[in-house]
């Protein structure tokens, strides 16, 4: 007994001291190793200007797109090193942690991606570095890009970011179960159900209903599509009308359905992607990067059995949100002008490329749709429609109280969802409180 | 003699000294600090509200910053402008001047924004708030707004009376441009207990407050009794009792991101193990009622706590059934007590302070609940799950409100110190009535 106590004492002494030597090594060798460098940089860069480490953060990228980015950015800048940050993939996970990171001026990231609804608040508060002066200096031309992501950067009529790629949503269906993808909203409640099954799939429709960001661009796009918004051109809420209340009931009427996921409440853009690409569902509403996901043959089911539509219309016809990303130069960075290389990459024609060829991401430079690389590596570029759609979508409420008001839209939607609540209540309750905290 | 008291006296309470300053910087110092903030309109991302201002204050960075391009837009203004037009323009061109001019006749502001227009020529960040921020006359403040707030209007009216469209965005840009430099000029942002008011009339609030409570009571309910049995289990002899003692604590030891990601997973309607069971004995209404519902959250959360500190309980319970003396169950065997009897009428009452001290621990815990809830649900499905540290969390810091967060924290603060007196008037009490018998 006493030796089987001891062999146990043993075992457990052993596993924990290998445990411990793993954990500390593992830290302790990663800040050691970026501490060198880092010191060992910043002595050589004021020596003679030699090689710089920035830290370019984003999201999860589950294309591979970043790295080749940064990749061809250190080849044409030998002089920049880039480290990349991966940060969480939900944009509001996202964003909490730059602003904590920011407003205690942390100098930690230098460049980063920021969703297309952030520079107003960014700006406002002093995080992000305005970007005119090298705009000026380097003879960047803005008239290049699409017009809408430009002005998302723009805020007081200063630049405080630039276009990386532009977002829309668009209807995703299996052309080996259908030829015909529904137009109205009606007929696709109809179809999903009738088809849902075939084909091996399970359910007829996957979007995104969890309580989070993506769940203010899903509610959006609806009601555009039925004619409501939340804030008008003139800065006013008008959430609370017929418009919207249909918009949110059809929403609803899918959600509660048979032909999505049980769990659709618990569905995000990475659980859509998946069950897409397991072969799960006949129609989905995501972004365009899915294209590419669907079509990597190691693990997609669906190769070559997926083709895009706008989505479906209501009333007012169809209307997409409009996302996209822009990049951003931390307001704290101790490397302004190698960050400003990284974002001037990045936006130009060069980066946006490659982010087409290898994410799939549509650029906002107009003339890179005709660019035979960037149409062969994504049919979808060539098509009119795409582009049309692109320029169609309707915007998210702008205003630098942005948070706020997504925070009461995704717990009001929601309540709608979960049927705590019903979609006047809930354009009532949106109204109210909007107003309130624009008022503030 | 009595001299020689009060030194002892002094030297005692010299001794005590560095923790009583101990406690006041880690404990009071924070507190009063939250409580401080909360009397303000206090955000980080605006600009006019990002201090704790009892006064009016001037933002000399952006101001600077402003500045620099209203003097040069100006002058492009009266090169391109006409007739009554180029009067006014040099009218508010010598208005602001003068402003101006009063701002830097102060040495110490001019040697500022001096220092601040260098740093800001090489793209420096101002960090030193010291040097960013500059205390204002409060009525130098208002005519200096008010006179910027006049001419951005009149050159509004302006442009609207322009036939040239370029000479009419022109005059819209130094329109806007000077209404942002009024908004440099900071009043104070000292609003007493108006926070309070709000928060205690938000329905929000409430909920979330009302979530906390049903959330604590439930969990540290039924951490009790199973870890109360549990407890009771391990303190018996039996070969092996060594590795089951061990093992009850990996639960324990699990840190609880990791454990609420696990969760996740095992109760996820389509792929989730333990849903999938659930479902099958018909213990849920449908495989996705775990984490799609207001109900199933809640319950989802409450168990997965349960699983997480049930070992905790048990570990504190077990160290108070230890200091039972053994003689006095074979008194009771002898006396011909049945185990029952035994339970209640010594087991019981000899734990009973054991067991006011882990419920206090958990209690507290519980009411502070914020990991478990963040990764497991995020306060979802439709909120139902938002335990007021979520809610604190979210104005604080996805919406940068410090003041109206601050609220939140000392709401939190203030329900803790309740419990913690209840609990604490009960355990004394309970301390006292042993001694005196």
């Amino acid at each position: 007994m006493p030796q089987v106590k001891k062999l146990l004492l043993f075992g457990v002494l052993f596993l924990l001291v290998a445990f411990m030597a793993a954990c500390g090594g593992d830290g302790g060798s990663g800040t050691d190793d970026s501490e060198a460098e880092s010191n060992g940089e910043y002595e050589s860069a004021s020596e003679d200007g030699e090689q710089v480490t920035i830290v370019y953060a984003t999201g999860v990228d589950t294309t591979g797109k970043v790295e080749a980015q940064i990749e061809e950015f250190e080849e044409l800048n030998p002089n920049i090193k880039v480290d990349y940050r991966e940060m969480p993939s939900d944009t509001g996970q996202q964003h909490d942690q730059y602003v904590t990171m920011f407003s205690s001026q942390s100098s930690e990231i230098d460049v980063f991606n920021g969703d297309s609804i952030w520079p107003a608040e960014f700006a406002q508060a002093n995080y992000a570095l305005e970007l005119d002066r090298f705009i000026e200096a380097d003879g960047i031309d803005l008239e290049e890009h699409f017009d809408g992501p430009i002005q998302a950067g723009n805020f007081n009529g200063r630049q405080w970011a630039l276009p990386l790629f532009i977002d829309a949503s668009f209807l995703y269906y299996r052309t080996d179960v259908t030829e015909e993808p529904p137009t109205t909203w009606d007929e696709l409640i109809e179809q999903a159900g009738e088809l849902q099954g075939e084909g091996d799939t399970e359910f007829g429709y996957l979007l995104q209903a969890s309580q989070y960001e993506g769940l203010v661009t899903n509610f959006v796009e609806i009601i555009a599509s039925y004619g409501g918004e939340v804030i008008n051109e003139d800065n006013e809420v008008v959430v609370n009308s017929p418009e919207t209340i249909k918009g949110l009931e059809k929403l609803a009427e899918i959600v509660q359905s048979d032909f999505v996921p049980g769990n659709i409440l618990n569905f995000q853009e990475i659980e859509t992607e998946n069950a897409w690409i397991a072969g799960d569902a006949v129609f989905a509403r995501n972004w365009p990067y899915m294209q590419s996901s669907s079509n990597d043959e190691e693990r997609s089911e669906v190769v070559d059995n997926v083709q895009i539509a706008p989505l479906p219309a209501g009333d007012e016809g169809s209307a997409s949100a409009l996302g996209g990303w822009t990049a951003m130069i931390n307001r704290y960075t101790e490397h302004p002008e190698e960050s400003w290389e990284l974002v001037k990459y990045l936006a130009g024609e060069q980066g946006q490329k490659t982010g087409a060829i290898v994410g799939n991401h549509a650029p906002t430079i107009e003339a890179l749709y005709d660019d035979p690389e960037v149409q062969e590596a994504a049919p979808l570029f060539q098509n009119p429609e795409f582009v049309e759609g692109l320029s169609a979508a309707v915007p998210r409420p702008v205003s630098p109280i942005y948070p706020e008001i997504s925070d009461i839209i995704q717990i009001q939607v929601s309540q709608v969802l979960t049927g705590d609540q019903t979609a006047e209540q809930a354009a009532e309750n949106m109204q109210t409180q909007i107003e309130n905290a624009m008022e503030e | 003699m009595k001299k020689f008291h009060l030194n002892e006296k002094r030297l005692g309470y010299l001794m005590i000294l560095p923790s009583i300053i101990l406690v006041v910087l880690i404990t009071l110092w924070p507190v009063a600090q939250s409580f401080y903030n909360s009397l303000f309109d206090y955000r980080l991302n605006d600009p006019t509200r990002s201090e704790r201002m009892l006064s009016a204050n001037m933002d000399l960075e952006r101001y600077v910053d402003n500045y620099f391009y209203i003097d040069s837009q100006l002058s492009n203004l009266e090169g391109s402008a006409d007739g009554d037009d180029i009067a006014t323009i040099q009218q508010a061109r010598e208005t602001i001047e003068g402003f101006h001019s009063e701002l830097a006749s102060d040495s110490e502001i001019n040697a500022k924004m001096e220092q601040i227009d260098e740093m800001l020529m090489n793209f420096q960040p101002i960090s030193d708030s010291d040097l960013k921020y500059a205390k204002l006359d409060n009525d130098f403040a208002e005519d200096y707004r008010t006179a910027l707030n006049s001419i951005s209007e009149e050159l509004q009216v302006m442009a609207g009376e322009a036939d040239n469209e370029d000479l009419a965005q022109n005059y819209e840009q130094t329109s806007s441009l000077i209404e942002a430099t009024s908004t440099n000029i900071l009043e104070s942002n000292f609003i007493g207990f108006s926070n309070y008011a709000k928060y205690l009339q938000d329905g929000r609030m409430w909920k979330s407050l009302s979530n906390t409570m049903i959330f604590t009571i439930a969990s540290v309910a039924f951490e009790l009794v199973l870890g109360l049995a549990v407890a009771l289990l391990i303190n018996r002899t039996f070969s092996g009792r060594g590795i089951v003692r061990a093992s009850v604590l990996i639960p324990w030891a699990i840190p609880t991101a990791v454990g609420a990601m696990m969760w996740g997973f095992l109760l996820d309607g389509q792929t989730g193990v333990i849903a999938h069971y659930f479902n099958e004995w018909n213990l849920i209404p449908n495989s996705s009622w775990l984490l799609s519902t207001s109900s199933g959250g809640m319950f989802s959360i409450i168990f997965a706590d349960v699983w997480k500190t049930t070992p905790y309980m048990a570990l504190l319970l077990l160290a108070g059934l230890q200091t039972i003396p053994n003689s006095l169950y074979e008194a009771s065997d002898v006396d011909g007590a049945n185990k029952f009897q035994q339970f209640f009428k010594i087991t019981l009452p000899l734990l009973k302070s054991s067991i006011l001290v882990a419920l206090l621990f958990r209690t507290l815990d519980a009411f502070r609940v914020f990991d478990l809830i963040y990764v497991l649900t995020g306060g979802g499905p439709a909120n139902a799950t938002e335990s007021i540290s979520i809610y604190a969390y979210i104005t604080l810091f996805s919406q940068q409100n410090f003041g109206e967060g601050s609220v939140l924290s000392v709401i939190v603060f203030l329900a803790v110190a309740l419990i913690s007196f209840i609990y604490v008037r009960l355990i004394g009490s309970d301390l006292f009535a042993g001694r005196t018998k």
